[in-house]
């Protein structure tokens, strides 16, 4: 008990049809805390899950100490999942930790670094070997366009599985835009991060993985939350288009004053409109993304809504957590 | 029975703060001998004195008019009644939160208008004190606290001259009726025989009940920690309360002075449980067995996210104790007082109830209806 560090750790962990898996992660978590740390909290934010995940939890609330159940009024996503709890958490350092397969025994290093002066220590995937090909390769693309083209600066393989110190988490907390990425957000408020290599253990099997759409509008998303880039590019291409046609207005001037027979030239013309369009079409489609962007933004609705909170109550009859806790409570 | 027999008029057993409240106006509505019993070496010295030691002026019931209505006439009568244990030195501040609240600023303001309750914005520097990216609003409000020793004599005072016999360390412990149709109450201390019983043992009102064989009341049970801290000198003069969720209450405890209770709806009670017959737990015994894990550290992190200056105040113990309340009132904010008579037997009467300044009420409804 003595080699605990004295220190405040808080642990968000968002749930979503999870009633599976997560008695296992809990225990697993709150017996890592219980050894590591002199205090913590454990913080399960629901993200409107249709299963028994709320049933579980509420089981769990009555076994163990110092649990928190933040149930979102409905499906919000993950991300606004995570920050329903970075809003509520209370420790020096806060980590966010997904049920799916983030493995406990690595937080008390992360936290140690943490403490080390660290603002953000972040997991990075190991390999990406359970992966199918076209997640491999599209992640190998979209990271590579990422950080090359858009400048966004995401470590390739990185996951949600981090910890944040007070400082970060409280710059992190006032963006309060619609779309959140803890994944680029924790690098935009730029306190010094480490980052830890490691390898999900994935608590069901098998894993739950995201399908070729929803990796793509994942992709989409991240690159319109963070950066404007794409609308730059498409402004340089219209500007580039502009040009080509106004050179080629030129070339019609030209050849309608010195040829007498201008019948012919439909490749010529249609070549042009349909290179015309296909930017066009290109501008609206990007312009488009980042108008609804404005739109989302500008409504300013609350990020999300919770239901009633609740917290464990346990009886620790003794000095020791175990035994006396599983028949105390008889309350609904 | 080789016990004599103490007869009485009336017997009330518990001498918190409603017992003693009860004995003395069954005193002066006519009975001719009235007799207190309770468990403790002193008088008020459980619920009636590990509290917040608020004098509920309303401001607290953003939910119920009804309870924030009865407050504000309570506390006025309260105030008066006993202005000797009244401490109005403290300025105290409601501070509404910006996310998790149930009542926004707007709807503060209007309910503190519709109940008649002042309510003024707070000054600058007290503002300052307080996370603008948390806090909505912080307003000044008129809302006094009391010194539970200082009530605690008083009453003490008023018992001895109203001539009500006073009977401590003496645990009622079963009740039952007599052949002519009286009440007698078996206690640590010998059989008493009264026409009427007041049961205002609050927490552990079901342990007498089912001891004697009675049904027990739907009550439920909260075991409970505030924090006896000091505050540093920015707040160390004011009491802070965060509207209206899982946050905290800084009061001032003028019973240890120089010291603040810190509470939090979250950490506060520890754990929770309800009397359904067929499982009855003494609720001192769940105090006793328990671990006492202090939460200081939830509560202080938890109010410092709202008001910085709370990171510094400093811990001296907690006042562990059992929190009832009626499963009713979980749904609102309202607090009414469980005041149930002929249970079980005729003359048997229980109450329950959890805002000393709320007294009054009962007193009223005992009335009403003569026994």
């Amino acid at each position: 008990m003595s080699d605990r560090v004295d220190t405040f750790v808080s642990v968000i962990a968002p749930m979503r049809d999870d009633a599976d898996i997560l008695a296992g992660f809990v225990e697993e978590t709150v017996s890592m805390l219980e050894t590591s740390f002199t205090n913590y909290e454990l913080v399960l934010v629901d993200d409107g899950s249709e299963d028994d995940t709320l049933g579980v939890a509420r089981r769990l609330l009555r076994e163990h100490d110092c649990i928190r159940l933040l149930p979102l009024s409905r499906r919000f996503g993950q991300e606004i999942a995570i920050s329903a709890g970075l809003d509520s958490v209370i420790g020096d350092y806060t980590v966010v930790m997904l049920v799916e397969g983030d493995p406990a025994e690595l937080v008390p290093e992360m936290v140690a670094r943490a403490m080390d002066g660290a603002g953000v220590v972040y997991g990075v995937r190991r390999a990406r070997a359970g992966d199918p090909w076209w997640l491999r390769t599209g992640a190998r693309l979209f990271y590579g366009a990422a950080n090359r083209l858009l400048g966004l600066g995401i470590r390739a393989d990185s996951t949600h599985f981090r910890v944040l110190s007070r400082q970060a988490l409280n710059a992190l907390i006032k963006v309060r835009d619609r779309r959140r990425y803890l994944r680029t957000l924790s690098s935009f408020v730029g306190y010094p991060t480490e980052e830890i290599v490691y390898e999900p253990r994935p608590r069901r099997n098998p894993p739950r993985r995201k399908g070729p759409v929803q990796a793509l509008a994942l992709a989409i998303n991240i690159i319109v939350a963070n950066t404007t880039r794409p609308l730059r590019l498409v402004s340089w291409l219209g500007l580039l288009m502009a040009g080509f046609n106004l050179a080629y207005i030129g070339y019609i001037v030209i050849v309608y004053l010195l040829k007498d027979d201008v019948v012919e030239g439909w490749a010529t013309q249609s070549l042009q409109l349909a290179v015309g369009f296909f930017f066009v079409a290109l501008v609206l489609a990007v312009l488009s993304e980042y108008v609804g962007r404005l739109l989302t933004e500008v409504q300013d609705r609350p990020l999300y809504y919770t239901q009633a909170e609740e917290v464990s109550s346990v009886l620790i009859a003794d000095e020791r957590r175990p035994n006396v806790v599983a028949e105390s409570t008889e309350s609904r | 029975m080789t016990h004599d027999r103490t007869r009485c008029d009336s017997l009330v057993i518990g001498g918190g703060f409603y017992g003693c409240s009860v004995a003395l106006r069954r005193r002066s509505s006519g009975d001719s001998s009235v007799t207190l019993m309770d468990a403790g070496d002193d008088l008020m010295t459980r619920s009636s004195y590990a509290n917040q030691a608020r004098v509920h002026a309303g401001y607290h019931y953003p939910r119920s008019l009804l309870t924030g209505l009865r407050s504000r006439v309570n506390s006025t009568r309260f105030i008066e009644e006993y202005k000797e244990s009244v401490v109005g030195t403290f300025d105290k501040y409601y501070a509404v939160a910006r996310s998790g609240s149930n009542v926004s600023a707007a709807q503060f303001e209007r309910f503190c208008e519709r109940i008649g309750a002042r309510l003024d914005d707070a000054d600058p520097e007290i503002a300052a004190l307080f996370d603008p990216d948390r806090i909505e609003a912080v307003y000044r409000v008129e809302e006094v606290a009391f010194d539970a020793l200082a009530l605690r004599e008083r009453v003490r005072a008023d018992l001895a001259a109203a001539g009500v016999a006073v009977k401590r360390r003496a645990e009622a412990i079963r009740v039952r009726r007599t052949p002519e149709g009286r009440l007698a109450v078996e206690s640590s201390i010998g059989v008493f025989e009264a026409d009427r019983v007041y049961n205002c043992t609050y927490s552990r009102c079901n342990r007498l009940l089912v001891d004697s064989g009675l049904p027990p009341i739907p009550l439920k049970h909260e075991l409970t920690e505030m924090a006896l801290v000091e505050a540093p000198e920015e707040i160390a003069g004011v009491g802070v309360t965060v509207m209206c969720g899982p946050f905290f209450s800084l009061m001032p405890f003028p019973a240890r002075p120089g010291l603040h209770t810190l509470s939090h709806v979250r950490y506060t009670p520890h754990h929770a449980w309800e009397d359904d017959g067929g499982s009855y737990r003494d609720p001192y015994a769940v105090l006793e067995g328990a671990a006492r894990r202090t939460r200081f550290e939830h509560m202080r992190k938890d109010a410092a996210r709202y008001v910085p200056a709370v990171e510094d105040v400093r811990y001296l113990e907690s006042l562990w104790e059992v929190k009832t309340v009626l499963p009713r009132s979980e749904v609102d904010d309202s607090r009414p007082i469980l005041l149930k008579r002929d249970h079980g037997f005729p003359n048997l009467t229980c109450i329950m109830g959890s805002k000393i300044d709320n007294v009054y009420d009962v007193l009223e409804c005992l009335e009403e209806a003569p026994a």
